[in-house]
């Protein structure tokens, strides 16, 4: 055809409508009970589903928890707490576009950030647009609340606050120490850790003798690690998700690599790793916001910090590590912040929020003017036995630092 | 009569926002930009019958100028051209560099080319933040009016890009296209500047493909290097085309309309199968509908042996 | 020292990539179509070890027979079934049809398996040697030597065999074959099949190295594609030669350019090599 005709001109307009009125009849109906809708945008399928699905047990647990106690209390009112789950299929702009639909179709109040620094800080933007309080429970880079935004909240405190402590440790234990590798993964968090890393390491008079970021989705890291063993270092730190620190582990193992001090961030919280790598985790060093081990006598709804390890247990069956805990005082902390303000009205809520100081089960709460929580501290762990023992703050400690990881 | 349908639909298309949500401005958004890229590709895939998977390539750097000019001050509607000039420019040197290849070999070309281009725009921390991604300045307006703002701009680039395709369909540059789709040699010995044509076709086609990503960073403000060069980005307007009928105008933007909707259709009822149900999607396309709907419509017989 | 480790590695990686490709230059260079779905193919050859393994405590290198056999008959199914419908369309047809069948086996694979990404863990790990500073993971090598192997057999079946001197006349000239008697959408069929084979082969033998996830396919694509240009397609030494350059590039590349260059790397010599020499290296396009 060379033209356009009239036929296709009928065919297209007729679709058109057609497919209008078809999306249109998907409309959320209003509920008139007692509800609060929260949004919660994860990863379930695709490469990130794994973290995706720990969100998901930690906000179960959280909702579970407080419609048992009978529910949020908004002023003499008693609401029910419902997530509202969609999957972005680890991909950001599906995020940005859930986060979107979530509050102009689903009509949630108050939202969860998507997985990740990259996710939430995209998915900002909508919540910021739209006045729509955020908690973020899986991003800890800077970069994400340097937007000035005023509705988003987090439960990680920045990088520094990881690696500070534990560069602290080595410089302490191991005076003689001279030489650093650090691999990053090229991808927001693992790579912003990496750089303050590099800060921390140098602020201390350290060499990092080696510096090197590898692609998402590495499956041979031999060229890298190659490199490194030529660089003798005395501290080795990478940085990455769970499957590429399990990779990166066993191919050290391969090459023959050892050192004094290996640390990686963000795998060897989770149990997974160790089954993974067996004695290749003796003694390798990481740091987290939170660990079971920590004791803290909450406010919030879980109260102290063992009532929540038990009540996870209870639900899920095994211990939980801090990416199930940081879900949980997400909404934790939105319901601490409700109550208080009384209301539902978001302005109220993020009010509340900026001025919040409270002790929970997952540590002490207070945001800084970004929004970016800043009352933590963070434990440092070793795997020791096969087991992650908590070797930093002194009031928690459980164990020694070891040096040495073959 | 033609006149008063085409006005129709552009009437709807512009009292749209009267009635609906900002989702399903979100929406009709969407499909205007799924419209301007394939048309956009129909230009060197569809007239000139040569496979580009470029689209993600001409996307990904149209987002990445607009959204770093927009970062150093550049004001949003300038940023856009800027956008479009960008990919254009890289098309008019690329296609140079390879629009002598036929082909599986073009092809494969133009999918390394937008993986190439990613990993330099990864590592190119600095410039464009690397696999941090890159935040763009929020427009201070209320919601609703950005939602508008956003759906009356993308309107015009689609009305652009089919102005832009009637045009080159009517005269002699499209059939310049079409005879080299037929029998590139022949083109040739008749006459046609084949490397003027093609150049010219490849050119258009990412020009307007080029301001639509930049549309598209300042639209959703965050852009990350593997949302906008994702190969995806480059098969789906193929499949648009091949859905509406290639070679005419309204077939790539009727592929268009149907593919958003059934994405749409099947995001929300398939949540873990989505590619599943896309490349059934497309298997079935292939093999029952060669001619695309309009050629269904026209019962059309479409011809396999096409020169190599 | 440090170079004859970067040397060793890439010929380790070189013979895996040799056998990754070589099924998918013989299907691009006899069929003329190129199978999206090659990257999934080696992904199923992985899973099919992964649970021999775990649940039949099969070896991941003898369960390279258990893959072949199930992925030489998906294979076939499939061109038979599906592709040979269309087999004489346009590129543009070919390529859109591989690609949706893609999403549809790999979709497939990510809802059966998830996306998590298992490792076939050895009872039994093989070790390292270490010959005077130069480490090779004794899998590794194994896995190299085995692919090879492959390699070679896939060779020894085309040179060899009738079907793969059928083959052979196939892709030399269609017609010819055809007057000759030769089945030609069979042959069609048997060769989409042997390609899947290989794929799977590959995959079995990979399966004790690389980790195992629906989401690598289009890691191994990206490299096939890279290897086929590199050695000139349809040919088997081609694929070898391909595979061991692209290795040695890869390590090299690493040292040189930083680890995460590496495949841009690749890619950009892809290119070049498109707009200076579409024939590769080895410069013509072999018949075996």
């Amino acid at each position: 055809m060379n033209k356009i005709s009239s036929k296709n001109i009928t065919i297209l307009a007729l679709l058109i409508f057609a497919c209008f009125t078809v999306l249109s009849i998907g409309k959320v109906a209003e509920s008139s009970e007692n509800v609060i809708r929260v949004g919660a945008p994860l990863p379930l399928t695709g490469p990130l589903s794994p973290e995706g699905k720990k969100q998901v047990e930690g906000y179960d647990l959280w909702a579970e928890t407080a419609n048992k106690a009978g529910g949020v209390k908004v002023g003499n009112q008693r609401y029910r707490v419902e997530i509202v789950y969609h999957d972005y299929q680890s991909n950001t702009p599906r995020a940005v576009q859930l986060a979107e639909k979530l509050i102009t179709e689903d009509k949630v109040h108050i939202t969860f950030s998507p997985f990740g620094s990259g996710a939430t800080k995209a998915a900002s933007g909508v919540s910021e647009k739209y006045g729509i309080p955020t908690m973020a429970a899986t991003a800890s880079s800077e970069e994400v609340y340097n937007q000035g935004y005023r509705y988003l909240f987090n439960t990680f405190t920045p990088n520094q606050t990881l690696t500070e402590p534990l560069s602290d440790i080595v410089k302490e234990r191991l005076p003689n120490a001279k030489k650093v590798a650090i691999l990053a993964r090229n991808d927001l968090f693992p790579l912003a850790i990496a750089n303050v890393m590099n800060d921390s390491a140098k602020k201390r008079g350290f060499d990092v003798a080696f510096f090197e970021k590898y692609a998402i989705g590495t499956m041979d890291h031999a060229s890298a690690l190659t490199l490194i063993r030529a660089a003798k270092p005395d501290w080795i730190f990478a940085t990455g998700y769970i499957n590429d620190l399990i990779l990166i582990r066993k191919q050290m193992g391969d090459l023959g690599i050892s050192a004094s001090v290996v640390t990686m961030i963000a795998g060897p919280a989770y149990k997974e790793f160790v089954d993974a790598t067996g004695p290749l985790a003796e003694n390798v060093t990481s740091a987290s916001w939170w660990h079971p081990a920590v004791r803290y006598k909450g406010e919030d709804v879980f109260g102290t910090t063992e009532n929540y390890n038990k009540m996870f247990e209870k639900k899920y069956g095994r211990v939980p590590d801090y990416a199930q805990a940081s879900a949980s005082a997400a909404g934790a902390i939105f319901q601490v912040a409700i109550e208080k303000a009384g209301t539902l009205d978001r302005k109220k809520i993020r009010e509340t929020l900026a001025g919040l100081e409270v002790l929970t089960f997952w540590g002490p709460i207070k945001f800084g003017s970004t929004g970016q929580i800043i009352s933590l501290k963070p434990p440092v762990f070793q795997i020791q036995n096969g087991t992650q023992v908590v070797i930093y703050p002194s009031e928690i400690q459980q164990a020694e630092f070891r040096v040495g990881v073959k | 009569m033609r006149r008063l349908l085409l006005c129709l639909v552009v009437v709807f298309v512009l009292v749209l926002p009267l009635w609906g949500n900002n989702y399903i401005i979100r929406l009709t958004t969407m499909m205007m930009l799924y419209s301007v890229l394939s048309l956009s590709w129909n230009f060197i895939g569809g007239f000139a019958g040569y496979p580009s998977f470029a689209t993600a390539s001409f996307f990904g750097l149209g987002a990445y100028s607009g959204a770093i000019s927009q970062v150093h001050g550049v004001p949003m509607f300038l940023a856009w051209p800027v956008g479009g000039l960008v990919a254009a420019l890289f098309a008019a040197a690329l296609g140079l560099a390879i629009l002598h290849l036929r082909g599986h070999y073009f092809a494969i070309a133009t999918l390394v080319v937008a993986e190439v281009l990613r990993e330099i725009v990864n590592s190119w921390t600095d410039l464009t933040g690397g696999g941090m991604g890159l935040n763009l300045p929020i427009l201070r307006l209320d919601v609703n009016a950005q939602a508008r703002l956003f759906y009356f701009s993308m309107f015009v680039l689609a009305i652009m890009t089919v102005i832009a395709a009637s045009y080159v369909s009517k005269r002699r540059l499209g059939f310049g296209l079409r005879c080299i789709k037929q029998n590139e040699d022949a083109a040739n010995m008749i006459g046609i500047n084949t490397t003027v044509y093609k150049t010219t076709a490849f050119v258009l086609s990412a020009v307007f493909v080029g301001c639509a990503g930049a549309f598209y960073a300042s639209w959703v403000n965050y852009i990350e290097p593997g949302d906008v060069f994702e190969v995806l980005l480059s098969v789906k307007p193929i499949v648009m085309v091949l859905l509406g009928s290639s070679g005419t105008v309204i077939g790539p933007v009727l592929g268009a309309v149907v593919f958003l909707f059934l994405e749409e259709m099947v995001w929300r009822n398939f949540l873990t199968f989505h590619a599943g149900v896309l490349g059934l999607l497309i298997v079935a396309l292939v093999l029952f509908l060669p001619g695309g709907l309009l050629g269904l419509y026209f019962r059309r017989v479409f011809h396999w042996k096409e020169s190599r | 020292m440090l170079i004859a480790q970067i040397i060793v590695n890439g010929l380790v990686l070189g013979g895996l990539y040799a056998c990754i490709a070589s099924g998918f230059s013989l299907v691009w260079g006899v069929l003329n179509i190129i199978n999206i779905l090659h990257g999934s193919f080696i992904i199923i050859g992985s899973y099919v070890a992964y649970f021999a393994y775990n649940y039949l405590g099969i070896h991941p290198f003898l369960s390279v027979t258990i893959a072949a056999i199930v992925l030489f008959l998906f294979g076939y199914l499939i061109q038979a079934g599906i592709i040979n419908r269309v087999v004489a369309a346009p590129v543009l047809t070919t390529l859109t049809l591989t690609f949706g069948l893609e999403l549809l086996v790999n979709n497939s694979l990510l809802a059966a398996f998830k996306a998590d990404y298992r490792k076939v863990i050895l009872e039994n790990p093989l070790g390292v040697i270490d010959m005077g500073g130069i480490i090779v993971p004794l899998d590794r090598l194994a896995t190299m030597v085995l692919a090879l192997i492959l390699t070679g057999l896939l060779y020894w079946v085309l040179n060899a065999s009738r079907i793969g001197r059928a083959i052979v006349a196939v892709r030399m000239d269609r017609e010819a074959a055809a007057l000759m008697g030769v089945k030609v959408k069979q042959i069609y069929a048997i060769t989409f099949g042997l390609g899947a084979v290989m794929a799977g082969a590959a995959g079995s033998v990979m399966s004790v190295i690389f980790p195992i996830s629906p989401l690598n396919n289009i890691l191994f694509l990206g490299k096939a594609f890279v290897i086929c240009v590199l050695g000139g397609l349809g040919s088997v030494p081609g694929a070898m030669i391909g595979g061991l350059a692209l290795g040695m590039i890869e390590s090299f590349g690493g040292l040189i350019f930083g680890p995460e260059h590496a495949m841009t790397l690749a890619f950009s010599l892809l290119i070049l090599l498109l707009i200076f020499r579409p024939t590769g290296i080895i410069g013509k396009r072999g018949y075996q």
